[in-house]
């Protein structure tokens, strides 16, 4: 972790320190999702997390939105541990998370008319955040009227809207086409300069997570995975990027960093032959 | 009387009437033809129907011919009979309803989010459901009287359950990933309840509106055919205590048009509340 100015202690926007979370299976045992993990993300900072499927990616983002408590070890943020959930953080989910049955202007806007906000005001408010996601146009149609696409767009408009300090996004362009994502990524990136946010993005594209990020946590295999690696990305920005995969900072890092991590993947790959032939 | 065993709930099917109505159209049939044909076809019945009572074949004692039930049932409606019957029958059936449902939904949402009470109840409720409802019919006869809470009572057992069951898995099948996303959006236990939990449960709900709407009336009728001073079961017991089958045939359609009436209303509603709903195509 870098260090912070003049070794006043550093308020993280979200801390966890030796979280540990282990469920219980089925037939009565326990699976540790994650072992200590150590993650500390500055306010400000956009912060990736890379890993194999099934390594406790989403896991990492529930602790820390207070969604899930670790079995051992503390989330807190900006300083105090976190009870229920993070009141300072939005969380876009991996899965579709929209409510089908209010509209997308609704959707949008149902962080302010929660807090109290007028309804009036808190669709104005809304239709702002459409017109900057481009979908000022959509604002009466209901989810399932939506393509993929949209409704993430609608989502981040969602996340964004109630202007928190923490911006939990998990897998939140995968599902998208290549064009659509790279138009996503741009908006992100313009969203979040200059707004002093800390994000946590996870991503298994790793083009993805040193495209965007200021640092880059690898996460390894399962089961009881932990944090294998941590690189700053120290790109300047802002970037391009369309571009920015033919930066020779960007094919080094790109190098030095998926050395690691194909290591963590092909582990989960033979975890994943070896259960075939044990059922087998 | 069937007792259906209203734990088994029914998953509610979207778009179900408008998918119908497209594979109608695919396999060439319009629904304005298809009318016709439905027409048709319930003329031959009833007009074979009345041909062979005319002829002697079926007996018309049991089987009365149809012209003569729709006279009984005219002859009912223009004298005014029937409709003091129906005003009662309509408001043992309506009250049932209404406090079944409000007893189901509110019971449904709390143990659909309390645990403890969940378990705990869950043995109690399931032995009542199991009961067969109209063995309770003369029970209630004793506590509540002739009069029409004995019919109310009776409705609700049966609109209760349904509507709790359903409510219960309406709630507890809501997508996780929506309760988390509202929460994190600032969502107190209300607003859950209002935001997530109350919309996500009405499929359930108004998949089970349709049966408890008639088994509402179904509870009043046959709680008045057992013992009553009115109601359109009074009417029916009534025709059969001096065997008069047209009058008992006559009560039965006018009930049937009755709760298909009701029914279109029904489905009026869920179409507007459930508007949201993607209409699935085959
Ligand atoms: N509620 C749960 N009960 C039991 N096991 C769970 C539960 N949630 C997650 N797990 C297990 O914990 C591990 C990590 O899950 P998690 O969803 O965090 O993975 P992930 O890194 O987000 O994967 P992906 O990239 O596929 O989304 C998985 O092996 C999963 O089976
Ligand atoms: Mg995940």
């Amino acid at each position: 972790m870098t260090l912070s100015s003049a070794g006043t202690p550093t308020q993280y926007a979200v801390e966890l320190q030796g979280c540990t979370k282990q469920f219980s299976t089925p037939g009565g045992g326990t699976y540790f999702a994650v072992r200590d993990i150590d993650l500390k993300v500055e306010p400000g900072r956009f912060v990736s997390i890379v890993g194999p499927t099934g390594s406790g990616k989403s896991t990492i983002l529930n602790m820390a939105a207070g969604l899930l408590k670790p079995s051992s070890g503390t989330a807190s943020s900006f300083g105090a541990p976190v009870h229920g959930v993070n009141r300072r953080a939005s969380y876009m989910f991996q899965q579709d998370a929209l409510l089908p049955w209010k509209t997308v202007i609704e959707n949008v806007s149902l962080g302010l008319t929660m807090a109290g906000v007028g309804k009036a005001e808190a669709h104005s408010e809304a239709q702002r955040w459409l017109e900057k996601v481009g979908l000022k146009n959509f604002a009466d149609r209901y989810p399932h009227q939506l393509s993929g696409g949209m409704r993430k767009r609608t989502a981040v408009a969602q996340a964004w809207i109630v202007n928190p300090d923490i911006l939990l996004m998990d897998e939140p362009f995968s599902a998208l086409d290549v064009q659509t994502r790279q138009i996503m990524e741009n908006e992100l990136l313009a969203l979040w300069q200059e707004s002093g946010k800390a994000v946590v993005f996870i991503t298994h594209d790793l083009d993805e997570a040193i495209a965007l990020s200021d640092e880059v946590v690898i996460l390894g295999a399962g089961p009881g995975s932990t944090v294998v690696g941590n690189y700053e990305i120290t790109i300047p920005r802002p970037r391009d990027l369309l571009d920015i995969r033919d930066d020779p900072k960007f094919v080094e890092l790109h190098r030095e960093i998926w050395g690691r991590l194909k290591i963590e993947v092909s582990k989960t790959y033979e975890a994943a032959r070896a259960e075939e032939g044990e059922v087998a | 009387m069937t007792v259906l065993n209203s734990r088994k709930a029914l998953k509610p099917a979207p778009g179900e009437g408008t998918t119908a109505a497209r594979a109608r159209r695919r396999n060439g049939t319009s629904d304005g033809m298809m009318r016709v044909y439905q027409l048709v076809l319930a003329a031959v019945v009833l007009g074979a129907w009345e041909l062979l009572g005319r002829a002697g074949i079926i007996d018309e004692f049991f089987f009365p011919l149809p012209s003569d039930i729709l006279a009984t049932v005219w002859s009912w409606i223009s004298t005014g009979y029937v409709f003091p019957h129906l005003w009662i029958t309509m408001q043992e059936a309506l009250l049932a309803f209404a406090v079944g449902t409000a007893a189901g939904l509110f019971l449904g949402f709390l143990l659909a989010r309390v645990r403890f009470l969940e378990r705990l109840f869950d043995p109690f409720l399931q032995m009542f459901n199991a009961l067969p409802r109209v063995v309770l019919a003369p029970i209630f006869l004793l506590w509540f009287g002739l009069g029409i809470w004995s019919k109310v009572a009776f409705g609700f057992t049966l609109v209760f359950f349904i509507v709790f069951f359903n409510t219960l898995e309406g709630v507890k099948n809501v997508d996780r990933v929506l309760v988390d996303n509202a929460r994190m959006l600032g969502a107190s236990e209300k607003q859950l309840l209002r935001h997530v939990f109350i919309p996500s449960a009405l499929t359930w709900i108004f998949s089970s509106l349709h049966i408890s709407v008639g088994f509402a009336i179904t509870g009043a009728v046959v709680g008045e055919y057992l013992g009553a001073s009115a109601g359109v079961g009074y009417a029916i017991a009534q025709a059969q205590g001096v065997f008069d089958t047209q009058g008992v045939f006559a009560g039965m359609f006018i009930l049937m048009i009755v709760v298909l009436i009701i029914d279109l209303l029904v489905n009026r509603l869920e179409r507007y509340l459930l508007r949201w709903r993607p209409v699935q195509s085959s």
